[in-house]
């Protein structure tokens, strides 16, 4: 009988996986040609939210681009923004003073706190386990309450312009921030105890989806995925913007490069991204928060409405073809996201609006990898495999 | 000026590949080199092995249409960003690409993260790369006409967006 | 409907539609194609304090058979049309679709050569919610706006 067994022929099978699944977050599909349960090969296909974000961006002043970058990647959307805006005041040649550096900074954590929770909640729903999700998502509610109290939305903030911020943060912020910052750690704790060291978690992801140190740095990966391979790179360390050099923080370094390494530096990364925000409130500078050049930053609200000079210096950089212009030339800028590195390479051409926008998207790269992973898995663990590479759909597509 | 020629990346570039440089330009602390586009894949090899450069990082490819800026004689760039983990080093490679003969080698033998990347600039620009391993279109539908990141389509399409035929299809 | 259509305008079929209408509004299931920024606000709607579960709508199923509220949150662009449609023309009759955010009712920002402007064009919508992301409150508002449709429906055939 069992002889009989081994010699029933098999055939292969192929399976559409997407777009529109529960368990791939974001429109992607995958085709996968199974033999039985495991794979043999996959193919790709993506393209199911490319909405022309490059070509928009021609078309926009410097200013107006900032909501759509926004709208890349959703879920941590003010680091898109900061670093945009970054690249644009590269390209200008100026800084911003350091009240305002720090601000952007304690914004840039607690957006990557959230992406972080949404990324480790997404994979615990997707393996079965419901009660991390909610927990996480509670924590999400208490950061969208911050931000909205500063910036007046929850997500799809658009907060910082070319040369400052829209408007210096209310008062009681600190302690808001302050309050979070030192009730967070026992969430992280909590999820830790249910996920950690967890039968089923550690067999569903352990030796899923390794990667080795070299194929990370050809396949041009960043962020979690190429620190869980050994590589030890993080731009924040290595090339400082916006004043990271001035905080005390350690990046978290895997070995085997599997999906179990990306949860534990995930994990890892937000006990850090807390400490990074306790320092930065506890020291925060008093102020300007934007820069000193009347070009480029907006004139306060009643010099526009109660002098004529105001109500000029406002139309002359709001109106349609004004706007500041910054000189010829290329630049590149990269930042480190929750996902990776972002970096937008700007071209402009002396007017308003820049010649050409190109993003050097994390998630697209990250992604490229996938068919490489996956191969000689079962088809469980594909679900596994692409929640650890948090794949964020408006930033593959574009 | 001087530091820039200076530079130990320019200055090991010009020894090595006396005739393929076109121009060494500076902005903002961004180092671009012009380089010809027959040399590309020589030169990649070269940064990427050689031992003091250790250029073992491709950040990106951009495209570039440089049709409505004046004073820029070719039409299509390709732009390569480099890293150096090693050195903590950034540079910068363009090429141009005549409009008449939209074709140039691929990268993806030196690194692999060039695969979707030049898929991108296929689908976006037009231009092919030989030596890609499959290169057909990533984000538009295959049956798409046009390139739309070419400085002469419009914004707003070319009338794809109101086809509602999806039954005939 | 079936046999109930054919009774006329009376008592019989007033309370069947109560009765029937009562069943369905409180009782949908969605069908969330989350696409983008609107599929966050989404889930933020079903987490645990924004509980959408309080109205009815609580069992997400994410295949067509099985759900009778489409809920398109997000841009829909070329690509992914043909996707929606089949979707849309695979869901059973009673079907209600919901319209999320203004990238699904009209474009939203994008003004573009690939999102299509507005997904009215080839499906029927039946409640538009704006925002960009619209706030978990203005969803619920849009369940709500949409139970109240719901009990204005009718089993006589000639009169819907």
């Amino acid at each position: 009988m069992a002889d009989e067994v081994k010699e029933t022929p098999t055939e292969r099978m192929v399976l559409n996986f997407g777009p529109s699944h529960p368990a791939t977050h974001g429109v992607f599909r995958n085709i996968l040609e199974l033999d039985g349960e495991r794979i043999l090969d996959v193919e790709v296909e993506i393209g199911f939210l490319h909405s022309g974000f490059e070509k928009l961006g021609e078309n926009r002043s410097y200013n107006q681009f900032i909501p759509i970058a926004d709208r890349m990647n959703y879920v941590s959307p003010l680091n898109n923004d900061i670093g945009y805006v970054l690249a644009v005041e590269k390209l200008l040649g100026i800084k911003v003073p350091p009240r305002c550096q720090y601000i952007r900074v304690i914004m840039c954590e607690l957006n990557r706190i959230a992406d972080h929770l949404v990324s480790i909640g997404m994979h615990a729903v997707d393996i079965g386990a419901m009660t991390v999700f909610l927990y996480a998502f509670k924590q999400r509610e208490i950061i969208y309450d911050i931000l909205e109290f500063v910036t007046g939305s929850r997500m799809n903030n658009c907060y910082p312009r070319v040369g400052g911020l829209v408007a210096d943060v209310p008062e009681g912020f600190e302690e808001k921030v302050t309050d979070f910052a030192d009730h967070f750690l026992p969430t992280v704790d909590d999820m830790d105890r249910l996920l950690t060291r967890n039968r089923i978690w550690v067999d569903r992801n352990k030796g899923i989806g390794a990667i080795s140190a070299e194929e990370s740095i050809s396949w041009g990966l960043s962020g979690p995925i190429l620190r869980a391979a050994g590589v030890e790179r993080d731009i924040r360390k290595d090339e400082p913007y916006s004043s990271y050099d001035h905080f005390d923080f350690e990046i978290p370094v895997g070995t085997r490069g599997d999906s179990y390494d990306r949860y534990l530096v995930r994990m890892e990364e937000m006990r850090q991204s807390n400490r990074i925000i306790q320092q930065a409130i506890a020291n925060l500078p008093g102020g300007e928060i934007n820069v000193d050049d009347p070009k480029i930053i907006l004139p306060p609200k009643d010099r526009v409405y109660h002098t004529i000079e105001g109500l000029i210096h406002h139309f002359k950089l709001i109106m349609e073809e004004h706007g500041f212009q910054p000189p010829k030339g290329e630049i590149y800028l990269a930042t480190e996201v929750p996902n990776g590195e972002l970096g937008f390479f700007i071209i402009s051409d002396g007017t308003n609006k820049p010649y050409r926008i190109h993003v050097r998207a994390p998630s697209f790269i990250n992604y490229s990898v996938f068919p490489q992973l996956v191969k000689g898995h079962m088809i469980s663990d594909v679900v596994a495999i692409i929640s650890s590479l948090n794949i964020i759909a408006g930033e593959l597509d574009r | 000026m001087d530091s820039l020629e200076g530079n130990q990346v320019v200055v090991k570039l010009r020894a090595t590949f006396p005739d393929s440089i076109i121009e060494v330009k500076e902005f903002r602390g961004d180092i671009t080199v012009t380089i010809k586009k027959e040399d590309l894949l020589a030169i990649m090899q070269f940064l990427r092995d050689d031992e003091e450069l250790r250029f073992n990082y491709l950040v990106s490819i951009s495209g570039v249409d440089y049709l409505k800026m004046e004073g820029v004689e070719m039409r299509f760039a390709l732009i390569y960003h480099l890293c150096s983990f090693k050195n903590s080093r950034r540079l910068a490679i363009k090429t141009f690409v005549p409009e008449d003969s939209l074709e140039i080698d691929s990268v993806y033998p030196l690194w692999k993260t060039a695969d979707w990347q030049e898929r991108e600039i296929y689908d976006l620009f037009g231009i092919s790369f030989k030596g890609h391993p499959a290169l057909k279109r990533i984000f538009l539908p295959q049956d798409f006409e046009g390139h739309p990141l070419r400085k002469d389509y419009p914004l707003e399409g070319r009338g794809e967006r109101s086809r509602f035929d999806y039954n005939e299809r | 409907m079936g046999l109930e259509s054919r009774l006329g305008d009376n008592i019989l079929t007033t309370v069947a539609d109560k009765f029937i209408n009562w069943g369905r509004k409180n009782s949908l299931w969605p069908l969330t194609f989350g696409t983008a920024c609107c599929g966050i606000e989404l889930m933020g709607t079903i987490a645990s304090r924004y509980d959408i579960s309080r109205f009815g709508a609580e069992v997400l199923r994410f295949s067509p058979r099985q759900a009778d509220l489409l809920v398109v949150a997000g841009r829909i662009v070329i690509k992914m049309g043909p996707v929606l449609k089949k979707i849309y023309d695979q869901m059973l009759e009673p079907k209600w679709v919901m319209a999320l955010g203004a990238c699904a009712t009209s474009g939203g920002v994008f003004d573009t050569y690939g999102v299509i402007q507005g997904i009215e064009q080839f499906i029927p919508v039946d409640v538009y919610v704006p925002g960009c992301p619209p706030r978990p409150e203005d969803i619920i508002n849009g369940l709500l706006k949409l139970q109240k449709k719901i009990e204005r429906d009718t089993v006589l055939a000639h009169r819907r």
